[in-house]
């Protein structure tokens, strides 16, 4: 290994350098923020200004503690999880049938209902809020859990429709024809021959859908309300926050439970990606 | 093999969790605590991080303990009111909100969202056990009083008589020695005066010094009309403010600062001197409070037509407003509040958390030093001056706070900062 880096031309070892410099910066930028949130939430305020990096003085869970306790934490996260999980299966659900039929369609009417899901890029959502209040209220299903559940998916579907849709038109039409003489249904060319071939495309839409749905917080807000019963933890958060004198140590405890989430679900999903996506490309 | 596990995972999940999810979502271990029949809901900004708000939820617990009766109680911070008025178009809204005076909740009353309460005061006995003063500040224009006054605020400045001494000077009384003082401070690397020149609290403070020349008359109709430069009292004291900013008075890149980083700036010993609220001064640690002492402003050496340093006085915390749909549950509603009022009640929020009532009381806090402290100021001490809040239009505020973040940066003119004022009323 040595012996090959030092035949490396000159200017491939330079380029070497710096692509791996610009690599540990980039990884710095990401892990530097993590680790203030991690170390300042075990500090006081005192702490966190005088030394901003520096390792806390002892490791005690209080500002932990304090948090759950101040802004309801437990049932905040027990909220997020469900409404996060029910919206994401509900778009997967909705989301795969129709670009496998968007996918499949050769026709104008397909193009016609693609572009019409295209345009839902097109509705900012603060324009929505309003309208979308309006239908909640009508449906009786304001200040619950279950809109908001019906809700995200139905802002999700458009980027979603367009990921899967492309994932699903480079799948040679000869598998689905295999599978269509062997007395295949659609449904059954769907879970066996589109599915497993597209699971890079699943794992791109949930990793993006569950960053939108877990960090929602205006539509949360509004649509399910102030119940501690129901709100999310991006409702729950800001009562950690004060006019004057926050205690910033609880409120970066506070906010690392809905940052853990997030890193885990980036963590797994990436490697499945990963792994089905050479597992793709071995097929394919 | 790898392609059949992933694919059985994935539609077992989907549909499993679609069957599981309108179950899941509707019913299940967190029930929803609307409020039914039998039981009141009360919205209040008394919660999470905020003093108090452990005191609150205590109370709530020992009075459905005590009488049976259930009291839902639904959360927010600074977002309430948008919350509650949206509930109110869906006729979903609190019973009970609990919510200070200011800004949006300036125009519930008007519009119908909550009910005035001016009946209640006597029919339910708490007339002689809130502040007249309290009423007063609570009473609209047209004789209604908007919600029962609870909570209140004072607003002194606080000073570090442990950097002082360091710095080898004491408290400063006049805008003189004020000057001295930043001096000797910055002399030995220690910041003088340091406030949220960005947001609310630096906005408090320059209207606060603004008062040091001008009437409390007068101060209502600038502060109403915003015509800053049609009253010479109100143009000094713009002056005055920008002699201050000049001489070095407030901390290096105060313009930049909030609320919250005036505070931990104090408590830090980056500076010695900060004007803040009596609920903030409860949060000031102990081991700090020991070397602190409250007063007021230091009034203007010339000029000025205040006896003794300005402290803003306000009876303007939270109230207790009843809502439409709480108007149908008044005899569920009465009881609550009249516990609220109650002396154990009062001594409670007191002695627990610092904060300063509305109740008539002579318990003082005796855990929150600086706040008691700031509650035995008197008027030999200390010349009360306005919170304008209920003066200024709700859609002044915004504007006003970004002209007076330009006021604290070190190039704005006194003419300067008049105009850009006066523009800001233009949007009401």
């Amino acid at each position: 290994m040595a012996r090959r880096t030092t035949t490396l031309p000159m200017r491939d070892r330079i380029g070497s350098i710096t692509s791996g410099t610009l690599a540990w910066i980039y990884a710095a930028l990401l892990i530097v923020p993590f680790y203030y949130f991690i170390v300042s939430s075990f500090k006081d305020n005192e702490q966190i200004f005088e030394s901003p990096l520096s390792l806390p003085t002892t490791w005690d869970l209080s500002n932990f503690v304090t948090a759950i306790d101040q802004a309801d934490l437990w049932l905040a996260i027990a909220n997020s999880v469900l409404t996060t999980l029910a919206a994401l299966v509900l778009t997967l659900v909705l989301a795969l049938p129709a670009s496998f039929a968007l996918a499949r369609a050769r026709g104008r009417a397909g193009k016609v209902v693609e572009g019409v899901f295209a345009l839902g890029f097109l509705i900012p959502s603060f324009a929505a809020l309003f309208p979308t209040f309006l239908l909640a209220a009508a449906l009786g299903l304001f200040h619950t859990r279950t809109f908001v559940v019906f809700l995200l998916p139905a802002t999700a579907l458009p980027l979603s429709i367009v990921i899967l849709t492309s994932f699903m038109r480079t799948i040679p039409r000869e598998l689905e024809e295999a599978a269509s003489m062997d007395g295949a249904t659609s449904l059954q060319v769907l879970r066996q021959v589109y599915l497993p071939i597209c699971i890079p495309g699943i794992a791109t839409v949930l990793l993006l859908n569950f960053l939108s749905f877990w960090n929602a917080y205006l539509y949360p807000l509004i649509l399910i309300g102030p119940d501690t019963a129901q709100r999310t933890i991006q409702v729950a958060l800001p009562t950690l926050k004060v006019d004057a004198g926050t205690d910033y140590g609880v409120l970066m405890a506070g906010t690392l439970f809905t940052l853990l989430p997030v890193y885990l679900v980036y963590t797994v999903l990436q490697r499945q990606m990963q792994r089905a996506l050479l597992s793709g490309a071995v097929k394919g | 093999m790898t392609h059949d596990v992933s694919r059985r995972a994935v539609l077992k999940a989907v549909f499993g969790s679609a069957i599981a999810t309108p179950l899941l979502a509707s019913c299940g271990a967190l029930v929803p605590a609307s409020s039914g029949p039998g039981s009141i809901s009360v919205h209040t900004q008394l919660s999470g991080a905020v003093a108090g708000a452990q005191v609150f939820s205590d109370v709530v617990a020992a009075y459905r303990r005590r009488t049976g009766r259930i009291v839902a109680q639904l959360k927010n911070g600074s977002d309430l009111p948008i919350v509650f008025e949206t509930s109110t178009l869906a006729g979903k809204q609190a019973d009970v909100a609990i919510v200070n005076m200011m800004g949006r909740t300036l125009g519930w009353t008007d519009a119908g969202a909550t009910i005035p309460v001016t009946d209640l005061l006597d029919a339910w006995d708490l007339r002689d056990k809130i502040l007249p003063e309290a009423v007063a500040e609570w009473t609209d224009d047209e004789g209604r009083l908007r919600a029962f006054p609870f909570t209140r605020t004072n607003w002194p400045v606080s000073f570090n008589t442990g950097l002082l001494e360091e710095a080898g000077v004491e408290v400063p009384t006049t805008s003189d020695e004020l000057i001295a003082v930043a001096d000797a401070l910055r002399s030995k690397g220690i910041g003088p005066v340091t406030v949220g020149g960005s947001d609310w609290s630096g906005q408090k403070l320059f209207l606060q010094i603004l008062q040091g020349f001008v009437s409390q008359e007068e101060a209502r109709t600038v502060f109403s009309t915003g015509k800053l430069s049609e009253s010479a009292g109100a143009v000094a004291g713009v002056e005055h403010f920008v002699m201050l900013r000049d001489a070095g008075v407030f901390v290096d890149d105060v313009q930049g600062y909030t609320s919250d980083s005036e505070l931990t700036q104090f408590n830090t010993r980056k500076a010695a001197i900060v004007p803040a609220m009596s609920s903030a001064l409860a949060l000031v640690p102990n081991e700090r409070a020991k070397e602190v002492t409250v007063g007021g402003w230091p009034v203007p050496s010339s000029g000025g037509v205040l006896a003794h340093p300005s402290v803003i006085k306000s009876y303007n915390g939270h109230g207790i407003w009843i809502s439409e749909n709480g108007a149908d549950k008044l005899d569920l509603i009465k009881p609550f509040v009249q516990d609220l009022y109650s002396d154990e009640v009062t001594d409670a929020f007191v002695l627990g958390s610092g904060r300063d009532m509305n109740r008539v009381t002579d318990t003082v806090s005796q855990d929150f030093p600086l706040v008691a402290q700031a509650s035995r100021l008197t008027d030999d001490d200390v010349t009360p001056v306005m919170l304008p809040d209920l003066l200024i239009p709700d859609s002044v505020f915004e504007p006003m706070i970004k002209v007076t973040a330009m006021a604290y940066g070190s190039s704005a003119s006194a003419a300067r900062i008049v105009d850009a004022f006066e523009k800001s009323y233009d949007a009401a």
